[in-house]
């Protein structure tokens, strides 16, 4: 792909991948072919900044969980009280980081 | 972080047993001190109104004295916890011994399952109308 469409890509989109995540996502888009252009740059990501949001405010029924699509660990927190409170003040922390590295699951299906 | 067989056994774990040792306390205390409840639950303290589990370690606690209607009303989602509580350890147990790993393939469909509309629909409704009824009967 060609390297200005890839930087508009990066820039766009920083904000929704762990720093760590940015350069390989780089180097693996410029070697794709240029026909899933229009799959990836239409892909629907999760904004890490909603889900803190949803966190903080219903983050002990653990509907920011059930948001990014860890199912399993939202019912957990919903039927816990949110880990008796202290999980759903311990994913305030994560939730970010947790929706980052969501998105970059949902980036992999178009890159490999 | 990407779950994996281990971190989600672990994270089972340490819940499970967070859980009994919560029970154990909550026990302890309602033998010496009658008319205090104790409360964690977050929701019910800054907004004053029960969250849908609230009542669940009351009802647990019923269960195993044999109260059965008692825990039901109290609340159902007891039931469901209790039933985690002796299930996942023996299983993880179980899992680890044998080096298998059939419960996080179990995880993995329910979580599947649960993503369907034609499941969670349903499920969302009961547990909504579990919550009204948690603030109506002021628990």
């Amino acid at each position: 792909m060609e390297a200005q469409k890839v930087d508009m890509f990066i820039m766009t989109n920083s904000k929704f991948f762990e720093s760590h995540h940015i350069n390989s996502i780089r180097e693996r888009l410029l070697e794709l072919d240029d026909s899933k252009w229009p799959m990836i740059s239409t892909l629907q990501l999760k904004d890490p900044t909603t889900s803190l949001i949803i966190s903080i405010l219903a983050g002990s029924l653990g509907i920011d969980r059930f948001m990014i699509g860890d199912t399993g660990i939202g019912v957990g927190k919903l039927l816990t009280c949110g880990g008796f409170g202290i999980w759903a003040i311990i994913d305030w922390f994560m939730i970010q980081g947790a929706t980052r590295e969501k998105n970059m699951e949902k980036l992999q299906q178009f890159l490999y | 972080m990407t779950l994996n067989r281990n971190k989600l056994y672990s994270i089972i774990f340490i819940s499970c047993l967070t859980g009994y040792i919560w029970l154990y306390y909550v026990a302890k205390k309602s033998i010496t001190e009658t008319s205090t409840s104790v409360e964690a639950c977050f929701l019910k303290h800054t907004l004053n109104i029960p969250c849908p589990s609230c009542g669940s370690t009351r009802s647990i606690i019923s269960l195993t004295k044999g109260h059965f209607a008692e825990a039901l009303f109290i609340n159902p989602l007891g039931y469901l916890i209790a039933f985690i509580m002796v299930i996942a350890p023996l299983w993880i147990i179980y899992d680890v011994s044998t080096r298998r790993k059939t419960l996080f393939e179990f995880y993995l469909k329910m979580e599947y399952y649960l993503r369907k509309p034609y499941f969670a629909t349903p499920l969302i409704f009961l547990l909504i109308i579990n919550w009204i009824w948690n603030i109506t009967k002021e628990l």
